[in-house]
């Protein structure tokens, strides 16, 4: 297979998730404005940061004046699994250029990883799969930045009736509740948001950190004390 | 400031992707961190939910009326069932709308 071929298959491959992709940019999109940034902060940190939900949690935040250090740390913890991905693609992607890596790490999101992460088991010995995740992670770049813009754009002839903001945490539901697939990520999700409340409640400015810390720690007690049973 | 945030997390997102594809440090985390990682996003999210359903206001707990959090409920239940991001955002809209109109 030539490199063309290999791009345009990961570009296909890539299309149909659009679907799920295209609305969650425009709810992004809309919520960016709500939140009261800029046309031009809405629409760049589509390419500066480039992920969805942390992008979502970052504008949820902003506009509840949150430090701007829990901010910071908010978007780092939710793309910190991006961090296993990186891991995961090193046997594959360690021989190229470093331009290579840099531009393919931008683009490891999580649904141009999920395409493309499968072809590169399946096919370990092919030397040009690297073209796959750019096709891939191309065609999520595009769509990300088109549904942006889209939701950039309709974000401030929305209805009043409509309390947008309720979107955010449905979006997140949405996100989590298939994550949740044993005890212990339950009880993590459990432990997180009892913790939430309690911290949040008792003004700490950290709150959101700190239930976090202790729903990993409650999530990681609960597996170990189920592997030794 | 705004965009200096923007472009901190941006750059932090970026760090996080290409670290370990840089090849500067070893990518062989043990083990026990590897699993952790699968409970970050969880972890952090759940306390976003949890504080914009305004379950305590003003000190005060709110459950009862609180159309936000029955409308909570049925996204779950729409997320368990159809697993699809768009289907429990407008099931949940519009659960939160009816409940609070009627």
């Amino acid at each position: 297979m030539k490199k063309w071929q290999i791009f345009k298959q990961g570009v296909l491959e890539e299309l149909p998730i659009q679907l799920g992709v295209f609305p969650f940019g425009i709810i992004y999109g809309v919520m960016a404005i709500e939140s009261g940034l800029t046309f031009f902060q809405a629409l760049l940190m589509s390419s500066i940061i480039f992920g969805g939900a942390s992008q979502i949690a970052f504008v949820q935040l902003l506009s509840n004046s949150t430090p701007f250090g829990v901010i910071v740390t908010t978007v780092g913890a939710i793309n910190s699994r991006h961090l296993l991905y990186s891991i995961s693609m090193v046997e594959y992607l360690n021989k190229l250029s470093v331009s290579w890596r840099v531009m393919l790490a931008y683009l490891l999101t999580d649904e141009a990883y999920a395409v493309s992460i499968r072809k590169f088991i399946n096919h370990s010995e092919n030397p040009i799969l690297h073209y796959h995740l750019l096709g891939s992670g191309i065609t999520l770049f595009v769509s990300w930045q088109i549904s942006t813009l889209f939701g950039v754009l309709i974000g401030n002839d929305l209805p009043e009736f409509l309390d947008l903001q309720f979107i955010i945490p449905l979006t997140f539901i949405a996100i989590i509740v298939p994550m949740i697939k044993s005890k212990s990520t339950l009880i993590t999700v459990i432990t997180a948001g009892i913790s939430a409340l309690i911290f949040k409640n008792l003004d700490i400015n950290f709150w959101i950190i700190l239930s976090g810390l202790f729903g990993i720690l409650a999530g990681i007690f609960i597996s170990k004390l189920d592997k030794k049973l | 400031m705004t965009w200096l945030l923007i472009i901190l997390c941006g750059v932090i997102t970026f760090l996080i992707r290409f670290i370990p594809l840089s090849g500067i440090i070893s990518s062989d985390l043990p083990l026990f961190v590897k699993e952790s990682f699968k409970y970050i996003p969880l972890a952090v999210l759940t306390p976003i939910i949890v504080s914009d359903l305004s379950i305590i206001e003003n000190k005060n707990l709110f459950l009862i009326d609180n159309f936000k959090l029955y409308a909570a409920f049925i996204a779950i239940l729409v997320a368990l069932i159809w697993n699809n991001v768009l289907v429990t955002i407008s099931i949940g809209m519009a659960s939160f709308l009816i409940l609070s109109n009627f």
